[in-house]
Protein backbone atom coordinates (compact mmCIF):
# COMPACT_ATOMS: atom_id res chain seq x y z
CA UNK A 1 0.00 0.00 0.00
CA UNK A 2 1.41 3.49 -0.79
CA UNK A 3 0.43 5.26 1.94
CA UNK A 4 2.16 8.50 0.74
CA UNK A 5 0.25 9.33 -2.52
CA UNK A 6 -2.97 8.00 -2.55
CA UNK A 7 -5.94 9.44 -0.39
CA UNK A 8 -8.18 6.64 0.84
CA UNK A 9 -11.62 9.20 0.13
CA UNK A 10 -14.11 6.53 0.05
CA UNK A 11 -12.39 4.45 2.55
CA UNK A 12 -12.28 7.43 4.69
CA UNK A 13 -16.03 7.70 5.09
CA UNK A 14 -16.48 3.92 5.80
CA UNK A 15 -13.59 4.50 8.52
CA UNK A 16 -15.31 7.31 10.12
CA UNK A 17 -19.06 5.18 9.78
CA UNK A 18 -17.58 1.96 11.24
CA UNK A 19 -18.46 -0.37 8.10
CA UNK A 20 -14.47 -1.70 7.08
CA UNK A 21 -13.72 -4.41 8.00
CA UNK A 22 -10.71 -5.20 10.35
CA UNK A 23 -8.13 -5.05 8.20
CA UNK A 24 -9.46 -2.24 6.19
CA UNK A 25 -9.53 0.05 9.14
CA UNK A 26 -5.95 -0.78 9.98
CA UNK A 27 -4.68 0.37 6.37
CA UNK A 28 -6.69 3.68 7.16
CA UNK A 29 -5.07 4.02 10.48
CA UNK A 30 -1.88 3.44 9.01
CA UNK A 31 -2.48 5.99 6.25
CA UNK A 32 -3.77 8.51 8.49
CA UNK A 33 -0.42 8.40 10.61
CA UNK A 34 1.48 9.94 7.80
CA UNK A 35 -0.71 12.07 5.91
CA UNK A 36 -2.20 15.59 7.44
CA UNK A 37 -4.71 16.14 4.70
CA UNK A 38 -6.99 13.04 5.49
CA UNK A 39 -6.51 13.49 9.37
CA UNK A 40 -7.98 16.98 8.93
CA UNK A 41 -10.26 15.47 6.71
CA UNK A 42 -11.66 12.95 8.92
CA UNK A 43 -11.59 15.81 11.82
CA UNK A 44 -13.59 17.99 9.44
CA UNK A 45 -16.02 15.10 8.91
CA UNK A 46 -16.61 14.46 12.79
CA UNK A 47 -17.23 18.07 13.15
CA UNK A 48 -20.09 17.76 10.74
CA UNK A 49 -21.19 14.77 12.91
CA UNK A 50 -21.79 16.56 15.89
CA UNK A 51 -23.37 19.95 13.76
CA UNK A 52 -26.18 17.25 12.63
CA UNK A 53 -26.76 15.70 15.29
CA UNK A 54 -27.33 18.52 17.47
CA UNK A 55 -29.79 19.92 14.41
CA UNK A 56 -31.62 16.48 14.58
CA UNK A 57 -35.13 18.01 15.44
CA UNK A 58 -37.47 16.41 18.03
CA UNK A 59 -40.23 14.75 16.05
CA UNK A 60 -42.58 12.79 19.31
CA UNK A 61 -45.58 14.00 17.86
CA UNK A 62 -44.93 11.40 15.33
CA UNK A 63 -46.25 8.71 17.70
CA UNK A 64 -49.59 10.48 17.77
CA UNK A 65 -50.23 9.65 14.50
CA UNK A 66 -49.24 6.63 14.40
CA UNK A 67 -51.78 5.51 17.99
CA UNK A 68 -54.03 7.15 15.80
CA UNK A 69 -53.80 4.95 12.80
CA UNK A 70 -53.56 1.74 15.23
CA UNK A 71 -56.20 2.50 17.29
CA UNK A 72 -58.24 3.05 14.19
CA UNK A 73 -57.92 -0.09 12.79
CA UNK A 74 -58.23 -1.67 16.99
CA UNK A 75 -61.57 0.14 16.63
CA UNK A 76 -62.43 -1.50 13.49
CA UNK A 77 -61.60 -4.81 14.83
CA UNK A 78 -63.71 -4.37 17.73
CA UNK A 79 -66.69 -3.25 15.79
CA UNK A 80 -66.10 -6.21 13.33
CA UNK A 81 -65.78 -8.53 16.46
CA UNK A 82 -68.68 -7.67 17.73
CA UNK A 83 -70.60 -7.97 15.08
CA UNK A 84 -69.98 -11.36 14.10
CA UNK A 85 -70.41 -12.55 17.87
CA UNK A 86 -73.51 -10.48 18.68
CA UNK A 87 -75.34 -9.77 15.79
CA UNK A 88 -78.18 -7.12 16.42
CA UNK A 89 -77.55 -6.54 19.74
CA UNK A 90 -74.23 -5.70 19.43
CA UNK A 91 -74.93 -3.40 16.92
CA UNK A 92 -77.00 -1.88 19.69
CA UNK A 93 -74.23 -2.09 22.43
CA UNK A 94 -71.31 -0.78 19.73
CA UNK A 95 -73.99 2.14 19.64
CA UNK A 96 -74.00 2.70 23.26
CA UNK A 97 -70.33 2.82 22.86
CA UNK A 98 -70.91 5.99 20.98
CA UNK A 99 -73.99 7.38 22.86
CA UNK A 100 -72.75 9.20 26.10
CA UNK A 101 -74.37 8.01 29.09
CA UNK A 102 -77.37 8.52 30.37
CA UNK A 103 -77.52 11.71 32.65
CA UNK A 104 -74.53 13.45 30.61
CA UNK A 105 -75.53 14.10 27.34
CA UNK A 106 -76.41 17.54 28.87
CA UNK A 107 -73.16 17.79 30.07
CA UNK A 108 -71.68 16.93 26.85
CA UNK A 109 -73.84 19.80 25.12
CA UNK A 110 -72.34 21.92 27.67
CA UNK A 111 -68.67 21.52 27.49
CA UNK A 112 -69.31 21.85 23.84
CA UNK A 113 -71.14 25.51 24.01
CA UNK A 114 -68.48 26.43 26.43
CA UNK A 115 -65.69 25.61 23.88
CA UNK A 116 -67.29 26.76 21.00
CA UNK A 117 -67.80 30.22 23.32
CA UNK A 118 -64.18 30.77 23.61
CA UNK A 119 -63.23 29.62 20.35
CA UNK A 120 -65.52 32.52 19.01
CA UNK A 121 -64.58 35.35 21.19
CA UNK A 122 -60.65 34.13 20.87
CA UNK A 123 -60.40 33.80 24.13
CA UNK A 124 -59.46 30.61 24.84
CA UNK A 125 -57.14 30.95 27.71
CA UNK A 126 -56.99 34.00 30.75
CA UNK A 127 -53.43 32.68 31.44
CA UNK A 128 -50.84 32.08 28.34
CA UNK A 129 -48.35 29.71 29.64
CA UNK A 130 -46.20 26.71 28.52
CA UNK A 131 -44.98 26.55 31.90
CA UNK A 132 -46.87 23.63 33.50
CA UNK A 133 -45.88 24.88 37.22
CA UNK A 134 -47.53 28.30 36.44
CA UNK A 135 -50.41 27.02 35.20
CA UNK A 136 -50.79 24.97 38.09
CA UNK A 137 -49.69 27.96 40.25
CA UNK A 138 -52.57 30.14 38.80
CA UNK A 139 -55.31 27.73 38.86
CA UNK A 140 -54.47 27.34 42.88
CA UNK A 141 -54.89 30.79 43.13
CA UNK A 142 -58.13 30.52 41.82
CA UNK A 143 -59.05 28.15 44.64
CA UNK A 144 -59.83 25.20 41.86
CA UNK A 145 -59.20 21.88 42.34
CA UNK A 146 -58.68 19.46 40.98
CA UNK A 147 -56.32 20.19 37.96
CA UNK A 148 -56.17 18.65 34.97
CA UNK A 149 -52.69 17.61 33.64
CA UNK A 150 -50.95 20.17 32.51
CA UNK A 151 -47.61 18.54 31.16
CA UNK A 152 -47.13 19.20 27.41
CA UNK A 153 -44.98 16.57 24.82
CA UNK A 154 -45.89 13.81 22.83
CA UNK A 155 -46.89 16.62 20.08
CA UNK A 156 -49.13 17.82 22.58
CA UNK A 157 -48.24 21.64 23.62
CA UNK A 158 -49.60 23.37 26.58
CA UNK A 159 -51.57 26.68 25.50
CA UNK A 160 -52.60 27.68 29.24
CA UNK A 161 -55.61 27.80 31.52
CA UNK A 162 -59.04 29.65 32.21
CA UNK A 163 -61.49 29.03 34.47
CA UNK A 164 -65.64 27.82 33.15
CA UNK A 165 -68.85 27.59 34.64
CA UNK A 166 -69.91 23.60 34.01
CA UNK A 167 -72.43 21.60 35.42
CA UNK A 168 -73.42 24.58 38.32
CA UNK A 169 -69.78 25.09 39.39
CA UNK A 170 -66.69 26.31 38.47
CA UNK A 171 -63.94 24.49 36.65
CA UNK A 172 -60.32 24.19 36.07
CA UNK A 173 -59.97 24.28 32.47
CA UNK A 174 -56.69 23.50 31.08
CA UNK A 175 -56.03 24.48 27.49
CA UNK A 176 -53.98 22.47 24.36
CA UNK A 177 -53.01 22.57 21.03
CA UNK A 178 -52.44 19.80 19.06
CA UNK A 179 -51.25 20.42 15.81
CA UNK A 180 -54.08 23.01 14.52
CA UNK A 181 -56.65 21.91 17.38
CA UNK A 182 -57.43 23.59 20.24
CA UNK A 183 -58.21 21.44 22.81
CA UNK A 184 -59.49 22.36 26.05
CA UNK A 185 -59.84 19.44 29.63
CA UNK A 186 -62.07 20.11 32.11
CA UNK A 187 -61.94 18.20 35.51
CA UNK A 188 -64.17 18.17 38.29
CA UNK A 189 -64.45 15.97 41.78
CA UNK A 190 -66.98 13.10 41.47
CA UNK A 191 -68.15 9.72 42.77
CA UNK A 192 -68.36 7.62 39.77
CA UNK A 193 -66.02 4.86 39.28
CA UNK A 194 -62.95 5.15 36.51
CA UNK A 195 -64.45 5.08 32.87
CA UNK A 196 -62.28 4.68 30.07
CA UNK A 197 -62.13 7.89 27.78
CA UNK A 198 -65.56 7.75 25.52
CA UNK A 199 -66.03 10.25 22.65
CA UNK A 200 -68.95 11.38 21.00
CA UNK A 201 -70.49 13.86 19.16
CA UNK A 202 -71.94 17.17 20.33
CA UNK A 203 -73.03 19.07 17.35
CA UNK A 204 -70.09 19.99 15.14
CA UNK A 205 -67.27 19.73 18.44
CA UNK A 206 -66.25 16.24 19.47
CA UNK A 207 -66.35 15.61 23.55
CA UNK A 208 -64.40 13.03 25.20
CA UNK A 209 -64.78 12.26 28.96
CA UNK A 210 -63.30 9.82 31.48
CA UNK A 211 -63.20 9.24 35.12
CA UNK A 212 -60.14 8.28 36.87
CA UNK A 213 -59.56 8.09 41.15
CA UNK A 214 -62.72 10.12 41.89
CA UNK A 215 -62.29 12.91 38.86
CA UNK A 216 -64.34 13.18 36.07
CA UNK A 217 -62.64 14.78 32.76
CA UNK A 218 -64.55 15.93 30.11
CA UNK A 219 -62.15 17.12 26.74
CA UNK A 220 -63.27 18.93 23.57
CA UNK A 221 -62.14 19.73 20.47
CA UNK A 222 -62.76 19.49 16.65
CA UNK A 223 -61.02 16.68 16.30
CA UNK A 224 -62.08 13.53 15.24
CA UNK A 225 -63.80 10.89 18.01
CA UNK A 226 -61.06 8.09 17.51
CA UNK A 227 -58.12 10.83 17.41
CA UNK A 228 -59.72 12.50 20.67
CA UNK A 229 -60.31 9.61 22.24
CA UNK A 230 -56.02 8.21 21.97
CA UNK A 231 -55.57 12.13 22.93
CA UNK A 232 -57.62 11.48 25.81
CA UNK A 233 -55.99 8.11 26.83
CA UNK A 234 -52.18 10.03 26.56
CA UNK A 235 -53.91 12.83 29.08
CA UNK A 236 -55.16 10.08 30.96
CA UNK A 237 -52.24 8.26 31.83
CA UNK A 238 -49.98 11.29 33.01
CA UNK A 239 -52.32 11.59 36.03
CA UNK A 240 -52.05 7.69 36.97
CA UNK B 1 -4.77 1.80 -2.08
CA UNK B 2 -7.36 -0.74 -2.40
CA UNK B 3 -9.91 -0.37 0.55
CA UNK B 4 -13.12 -1.73 0.80
CA UNK B 5 -16.06 -1.70 3.12
CA UNK B 6 -15.93 -5.52 5.33
CA UNK B 7 -16.14 -8.18 2.84
CA UNK B 8 -17.83 -10.54 5.54
CA UNK B 9 -20.59 -12.11 3.77
CA UNK B 10 -23.52 -11.38 5.88
CA UNK B 11 -22.73 -7.49 5.68
CA UNK B 12 -23.04 -8.30 1.55
CA UNK B 13 -26.04 -10.04 1.63
CA UNK B 14 -29.22 -7.78 0.77
CA UNK B 15 -31.74 -7.36 4.04
CA UNK B 16 -33.84 -9.98 4.20
CA UNK B 17 -37.63 -9.80 4.25
CA UNK B 18 -39.02 -12.92 5.89
CA UNK B 19 -42.33 -13.71 5.48
CA UNK B 20 -44.40 -14.82 9.20
CA UNK B 21 -47.52 -16.78 10.14
CA UNK B 22 -50.12 -14.25 11.24
CA UNK B 23 -50.19 -14.30 15.16
CA UNK B 24 -52.92 -16.48 16.66
CA UNK B 25 -53.64 -15.22 19.78
CA UNK B 26 -56.97 -15.91 20.65
CA UNK B 27 -57.97 -12.36 22.70
CA UNK B 28 -57.12 -11.15 19.05
CA UNK B 29 -59.52 -12.82 16.58
CA UNK B 30 -62.52 -12.25 15.07
CA UNK B 31 -64.17 -15.05 12.45
CA UNK B 32 -66.75 -13.34 9.86
CA UNK B 33 -69.26 -14.91 8.53
CA UNK B 34 -67.77 -16.17 5.44
CA UNK B 35 -64.85 -18.22 7.79
CA UNK B 36 -62.29 -15.74 7.28
CA UNK B 37 -60.31 -14.96 10.50
CA UNK B 38 -59.00 -11.22 10.78
CA UNK B 39 -56.41 -10.55 13.59
CA UNK B 40 -56.19 -7.31 15.28
CA UNK B 41 -52.09 -6.65 15.06
CA UNK B 42 -52.82 -3.00 16.02
CA UNK B 43 -50.74 -3.33 19.24
CA UNK B 44 -48.30 -5.57 17.69
CA UNK B 45 -47.76 -3.26 15.13
CA UNK B 46 -47.73 0.06 17.67
CA UNK B 47 -44.29 -1.98 19.37
CA UNK B 48 -42.84 -2.68 16.18
CA UNK B 49 -43.27 1.18 14.92
CA UNK B 50 -42.81 3.05 17.69
CA UNK B 51 -39.39 2.97 18.20
CA UNK B 52 -38.96 4.57 14.38
CA UNK B 53 -41.91 6.46 14.21
CA UNK B 54 -39.61 9.59 14.85
CA UNK B 55 -37.12 8.66 12.31
CA UNK B 56 -39.53 8.34 10.05
CA UNK B 57 -41.33 11.60 10.25
CA UNK B 58 -37.73 13.06 10.45
CA UNK B 59 -36.89 11.25 6.81
CA UNK B 60 -40.81 12.49 5.49
CA UNK B 61 -39.78 16.26 6.54
CA UNK B 62 -36.81 15.80 4.58
CA UNK B 63 -38.44 14.44 0.98
CA UNK B 64 -41.56 16.78 1.69
CA UNK B 65 -41.97 20.31 1.62
CA UNK B 66 -43.88 21.36 4.03
CA UNK B 67 -45.09 20.22 7.38
CA UNK B 68 -48.76 19.50 6.45
CA UNK B 69 -46.97 17.04 3.71
CA UNK B 70 -45.00 14.95 6.56
CA UNK B 71 -47.90 14.94 8.22
CA UNK B 72 -50.06 13.17 5.47
CA UNK B 73 -46.93 10.86 4.07
CA UNK B 74 -46.34 9.68 7.79
CA UNK B 75 -50.11 8.50 8.24
CA UNK B 76 -50.47 7.02 5.07
CA UNK B 77 -46.79 5.08 5.73
CA UNK B 78 -48.32 4.34 8.64
CA UNK B 79 -51.14 2.90 7.38
CA UNK B 80 -49.36 1.21 4.45
CA UNK B 81 -46.89 -0.62 6.73
CA UNK B 82 -49.84 -1.54 9.08
CA UNK B 83 -51.46 -3.29 5.97
CA UNK B 84 -48.21 -5.25 4.69
CA UNK B 85 -47.26 -5.83 8.50
CA UNK B 86 -48.42 -9.26 8.94
CA UNK B 87 -46.02 -10.48 6.03
CA UNK B 88 -42.92 -9.16 7.47
CA UNK B 89 -40.47 -10.45 9.58
CA UNK B 90 -37.32 -8.68 7.80
CA UNK B 91 -33.96 -7.78 9.97
CA UNK B 92 -34.48 -3.66 10.39
CA UNK B 93 -37.98 -2.81 10.76
CA UNK B 94 -36.68 0.70 10.43
CA UNK B 95 -35.50 0.30 7.04
CA UNK B 96 -38.11 -1.49 5.65
CA UNK B 97 -40.07 1.27 7.59
CA UNK B 98 -38.31 4.38 6.23
CA UNK B 99 -38.57 2.78 2.84
CA UNK B 100 -42.41 2.86 2.83
CA UNK B 101 -42.05 6.43 3.74
CA UNK B 102 -39.63 7.28 1.18
CA UNK B 103 -42.19 5.30 -1.85
CA UNK B 104 -44.90 7.12 -0.20
CA UNK B 105 -43.32 10.92 -0.80
CA UNK B 106 -42.52 10.64 -4.22
CA UNK B 107 -45.79 8.85 -4.45
CA UNK B 108 -47.14 12.83 -3.48
CA UNK B 109 -44.27 14.29 -5.61
CA UNK B 110 -45.85 12.25 -8.49
CA UNK B 111 -49.39 13.75 -7.49
CA UNK B 112 -47.68 17.30 -6.89
CA UNK B 113 -46.41 16.38 -10.89
CA UNK B 114 -42.28 17.22 -9.28
CA UNK B 115 -39.78 14.93 -10.84
CA UNK B 116 -38.11 12.89 -8.63
CA UNK B 117 -35.21 12.74 -7.19
CA UNK B 118 -34.66 16.67 -8.15
CA UNK B 119 -31.61 15.94 -9.73
CA UNK B 120 -30.42 13.31 -12.06
CA UNK B 121 -27.84 10.63 -10.36
CA UNK B 122 -25.49 11.05 -12.91
CA UNK B 123 -24.97 14.56 -12.32
CA UNK B 124 -24.81 13.81 -8.50
CA UNK B 125 -22.19 11.10 -9.46
CA UNK B 126 -20.15 13.37 -11.85
CA UNK B 127 -19.11 16.13 -9.43
CA UNK B 128 -15.27 16.66 -8.37
CA UNK B 129 -13.90 14.27 -6.18
CA UNK B 130 -14.38 15.76 -2.64
CA UNK B 131 -11.83 17.05 -0.83
CA UNK B 132 -12.75 20.15 1.28
CA UNK B 133 -10.22 21.86 2.27
CA UNK B 134 -9.33 21.93 6.28
CA UNK B 135 -12.64 23.31 7.72
CA UNK B 136 -13.50 21.81 11.05
CA UNK B 137 -12.20 25.29 12.99
CA UNK B 138 -14.78 27.28 10.34
CA UNK B 139 -17.73 24.79 11.05
CA UNK B 140 -17.45 25.39 15.20
CA UNK B 141 -18.98 28.74 14.45
CA UNK B 142 -21.81 27.27 12.65
CA UNK B 143 -25.32 26.42 14.93
CA UNK B 144 -28.80 24.05 14.45
CA UNK B 145 -30.27 26.78 12.47
CA UNK B 146 -27.16 27.38 9.76
CA UNK B 147 -26.98 23.61 9.63
CA UNK B 148 -30.70 22.90 8.79
CA UNK B 149 -30.69 25.87 6.29
CA UNK B 150 -27.78 24.46 4.25
CA UNK B 151 -29.20 21.12 4.26
CA UNK B 152 -32.58 22.05 2.98
CA UNK B 153 -30.71 23.12 0.63
CA UNK B 154 -29.10 20.14 -0.78
CA UNK B 155 -30.49 17.82 -3.54
CA UNK B 156 -32.66 15.35 -2.37
CA UNK B 157 -30.69 12.16 -2.64
CA UNK B 158 -27.65 14.53 -0.74
CA UNK B 159 -30.11 15.28 1.65
CA UNK B 160 -31.54 11.98 2.32
CA UNK B 161 -29.09 10.26 2.47
CA UNK B 162 -27.26 12.33 4.94
CA UNK B 163 -29.98 12.43 7.72
CA UNK B 164 -30.14 8.40 7.09
CA UNK B 165 -26.54 8.38 8.15
CA UNK B 166 -25.37 11.12 10.52
CA UNK B 167 -29.33 11.68 12.72
CA UNK B 168 -30.55 8.30 11.63
CA UNK B 169 -27.66 6.10 12.47
CA UNK B 170 -29.02 3.39 10.01
CA UNK B 171 -25.75 1.15 8.95
CA UNK B 172 -24.41 1.44 4.89
CA UNK B 173 -27.16 -1.92 4.80
CA UNK B 174 -30.01 -0.29 5.88
CA UNK B 175 -29.21 2.77 4.00
CA UNK B 176 -29.20 0.73 0.81
CA UNK B 177 -32.19 -1.18 1.90
CA UNK B 178 -34.36 2.20 2.12
CA UNK B 179 -32.88 3.62 -1.25
CA UNK B 180 -33.06 0.64 -3.24
CA UNK B 181 -29.22 1.01 -4.35
CA UNK B 182 -26.12 -1.05 -3.67
CA UNK B 183 -23.85 0.16 -0.72
CA UNK B 184 -21.70 1.31 -3.51
CA UNK B 185 -23.16 4.07 -4.12
CA UNK B 186 -24.23 4.27 -0.57
CA UNK B 187 -20.70 5.10 -0.09
CA UNK B 188 -19.81 7.21 -2.74
CA UNK B 189 -23.50 9.54 -2.07
CA UNK B 190 -22.26 9.64 1.23
CA UNK B 191 -18.82 11.08 0.50
CA UNK B 192 -19.87 13.94 -2.15
CA UNK B 193 -23.14 14.49 0.02
CA UNK B 194 -20.68 14.97 3.09
CA UNK B 195 -18.16 17.18 1.02
CA UNK B 196 -20.62 19.26 -0.53
CA UNK B 197 -22.36 20.13 2.70
CA UNK B 198 -19.43 21.60 4.05
CA UNK B 199 -18.79 23.50 1.15
CA UNK B 200 -21.70 25.03 1.68
CA UNK B 201 -21.45 25.61 5.31
CA UNK B 202 -18.03 27.11 4.97
CA UNK B 203 -19.47 29.51 2.36
CA UNK B 204 -22.32 30.89 4.03
CA UNK B 205 -20.36 31.22 6.90
CA UNK B 206 -17.95 33.06 4.93
CA UNK B 207 -20.72 35.30 3.44
CA UNK B 208 -22.03 36.47 6.87
CA UNK B 209 -18.54 37.35 8.08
Amino acid sequence: MNTLNEHPRGALHAHLDGELSLEGSLEVEHHLLDCASCRSELDTYRALRQLLQSAKATASEAELTLLRVTRTFHLRHRQRKFFVVGGAMAAAALLALVLVPGGTSGIANEVASVHARAMEAGRTEELASRDPAAVERWLSTQSLEPVPPTEGGEGIALRGARVELLDGRRVATVVYQVGSHVVDVFAWRSAEADIEPRPTVAGRWTVCRWAHRGVAYWMVSDMGTEELQVLAGLIRNRRT
Amino acid sequence: MKLIPSTRAADQRPLQVLRRSPGTNGMNLATTESGITVVDDSREFERFARPHAAAALRLARTLVTNEADAQDVLQDSFLRAFRHFRGFSGESPRAWLLSIVRNVSFTLWRKQKRSEPDEPETELEAEPDPAPSPEERLLEACDAELVQAALGQLPTLHREVLVLREMEECSYREIACVLGVPIGTVMSRLSRARAQLVRKLAGDLRSRM
